[in-house]
């Protein structure tokens, strides 16, 4: 099935000088240490913790509702430390997901109601299934779906992930439409 | 993406036989034959297959791999919810040997799991003083295997096998039964007895003297084992198994125990780290013609492949544009979305199926009747708006209602003729290819085309209730 379009309310979203699509709803924390490289949608509810530690986002991805994007800390002999988190291109996080990862690849699908714990490294095209709880520090190789709770490999996926995935962010990005009349743009 | 999209909504047939979405299927550009994860080779056997460790990722050879019993000798899994284990830095104090009254503090690990909170301290397994954890049990302060208490038997029972091989080999040489075994009879069948390598050596030489084969007048000597002895007899359960109330907490589940086979611990006292599986990373090839469908880079991290021929970058893909309300015995327009996916402008057609050979289809479709033009894959073309350049093909909007770049729209008219069921299409879908096997740079030739037929079965899911 082809997807269809989904309809937001233009005066909640800003969309940037570089095509991403930001809810006024979600929240930003230290929004000078996030970059979203392009073309990124951020629905509403979102949480991006940008104070903890530096956030990168690629292109073309999808942060759905209420998902919560924050950096891993690790504890240390003297406190803990907050590291970085990646996030590649053509990454779509459905609903209710929280991302604690250390890294996440290109091309990666994250279902819904998902916890990717601390420090886990999400390489490019894997997929992890619905109410998934993958514990800290999982590694989830190329071509692998992660499913269940703890997290562990249960299937393998076609090898035209790749362009499964552009097709999919990218379409979804088209179908995200806006209604209503929108306020004024950002740079 | 085959996780999020409802792939299985339309399928293609495999030419096994089994219908399969088109992401799941590879295009043999030898034989232009479509093939299924079902029916094609693994190379198991060959060097070109990579084991690797899912939490490591490091790659070995197969042989290797073997020889390891397909597990990582430095990762382990937890025996209580299978998670990988992590590795734990703790310092303890050490009494100085040269002074017995200072103590020293050393660095010692253990193995903690982060899902369950289990750990190798659980069950007294005494911290190791070295990080890393290596499979020798020599290596000092590393993590030793328990040994498996059968282990005797089975290298007994191995090696018996192997002189029944051998022997049997030595039997089909002298009758002279030379049925040349393909070279791609499946790995697993031949590999019996370990035998693999053996054959692989014998074929690169060309000669008949191998290790393994016996001279003519040579009798194979196998050596007579002890049989097992079936146990009649059980010793009755103990007492306190009647008196005792069951602690649930100390007894292992099923699959706990199943996690390791060898040992079975029925209690979580008992219970040992496990070594991680190691997952494959495959090259396919065609059944028919050997050649190569698919062949990933060697680095299990890469994403990138040498030889990549997934139907889905080579015939038109075909999708349901939008959930259609279907009535019964009504006819209905339902849009179907065609892409084509190659660098050329391709021409469909869909074309009837024969009733006898469709098991699958359970309503009426009328298909276009002329012939499509698809335009060609552009990368450039998410640039631009996606009007220009498409009037120069003259749709007929009662076929084609709309046209985006290389994707367009194809009404076909669907009379439902069940009302419980989902409603079910079939079709076969014609279109030409150019087969770019065959015209070398150095021949410029123009590639030949030829026109290929899949059939297409369609789920339009179920019919409107009123």
């Amino acid at each position: 099935m082809e997807l269809q379009d989904e309809f937001y309310n233009n005066p909640e979203y800003i969309e940037t000088a570089s095509g991403n699509k930001v809810s006024r709803q979600s929240v930003l924390c230290g929004s000078q240490n996030i970059v979203i490289n392009g073309k990124t949608i951020i629905m509403t509810d979102c949480v991006i913790r940008g104070d903890l530690a530096n956030v990168r986002i690629g292109r073309h991805c999808v942060i759905s509702k209420r998902a919560v994007i924050r950096p891993p800390f690790k504890k240390f002999s003297k406190g803990v430390a907050f590291f970085p988190l990646h996030i590649g291109d053509h990454v779509f996080v459905e609903e209710d997901s929280i991302v604690n990862a250390a890294q996440v690849g290109s091309f990666v699908h994250i279902g819904k109601n998902c916890v990717i714990g601390r420090r886990c490294v999400l390489k490019d095209c894997c997929a992890i299934a619905d109410n998934t709880v993958l514990p800290p520090e999982t590694v989830v190789p190329p071509f692998t779906v992660f499913s269940g709770s703890p997290g562990s490999f249960t299937s393998e996926l076609p090898e035209c992930t790749q362009d499964m995935m552009i097709d999919v962010t990218m379409n979804y990005y088209q179908h995200f439409k806006p209604i209503g009349k929108g306020k004024e743009r950002h740079k | 993406m085959a996780t999020f999209l409802d792939v299985d909504l339309v399928k293609y047939l495999c030419s096994c036989g089994k219908k399969r979405p088109v992401c799941r299927l590879y295009l043999c550009r030898h034989c232009l034959k479509l093939r299924c994860g079902d029916c094609v080779l693994h190379e198991v056997r060959k060097l070109v297959d990579t084991p690797y460790c899912p939490n490591c990722l490091e790659n070995m050879p197969s042989a290797e791999a073997k020889l390891k019993k397909n597990r990582c000798s430095n990762c382990f899994d937890c025996p209580s919810c299978s998670h990988t284990l992590a590795t734990r830095a703790t310092s303890q104090m050490v009494s100085n040997p040269e002074d017995p009254n200072k103590s020293t503090p050393k660095k010692m690990y253990y193995m903690a799991c982060g899902f369950c909170r289990w750990t190798t301290r659980d069950v007294n397994i005494a911290d190791k003083s070295v990080g890393k954890f290596y499979v020798s049990s020599n290596s000092s302060g590393g993590w030793e295997d328990l040994e498996n208490p059968d282990a005797k038997r089975i290298f007994s029972l191995l090696e018996q096998y192997q002189q029944i091989a051998q022997k049997e080999k030595a039997e089909k040489e002298r009758k002279k039964y030379v049925r040349r075994r393909s070279y791609m009879t499946y790995a697993a069948s031949i590999d019996k007895y370990g035998l693999t390598s053996v054959a692989a050596k014998r074929k690169s030489l060309s000669t008949n003297v191998s290790n393994i084969s016996l001279k003519e007048n040579e009798e194979a000597v196998i050596t007579q084992l002890k049989p097992a002895e079936p146990t009649g007899e059980f010793e009755p359960l103990p007492e306190d198994v009647f008196t005792q109330p069951l602690l649930l907490d100390k007894i292992s589940t099923i699959s706990q125990r199943h996690a390791t086979p060898e040992f079975q611990p029925s209690e979580t006292t008992s219970m040992y780290p496990v070594h991680k599986h190691l997952l494959i990373r495959r090259s396919l090839r065609c059944k028919e013609c050997e050649h190569n469908l698919c062949k990933p880079e060697f680095n299990p991290i890469s994403i990138k492949f040498k030889i990549q021929l997934v139907a889905l970058l080579h015939i038109p893909e075909i999708r349901i544009f939008a959930p259609t309300d279907l009535v019964f015995k009504k006819e209905t327009k339902v849009i179907l979305t065609v892409c084509n996916p190659a660098a050329y402008n391709t021409t469909i057609e869909l074309k009837k199926m024969d009733p006898e050979s469709d098991d699958f289809s359970n309503s009426k479709a009328e298909l276009p009747k002329k012939e499509i033009i698809l335009s060609r894959r552009d990368d450039a073309a998410i640039y631009d708006d996606g009007s220009q350049g498409q009037e120069a093909f003259k749709d007929d909007h009662n076929i084609v209602p709309f046209r985006k770049a290389n994707k367009i729209g194809v009404i076909v008219k669907v009379t439902p003729q069940v009302q419980k069921e989902n409603v079910k299409i079939s079709f076969i879908l014609r279109h030409d290819h150019r087969n770019t096997t065959i015209s070398l740079p150095s021949e410029n030739q123009e590639p030949q085309i030829v026109w290929l037929e899949h059939k297409v079965f369609i789920d339009l899911g179920p019919v409107k209730q009123k």
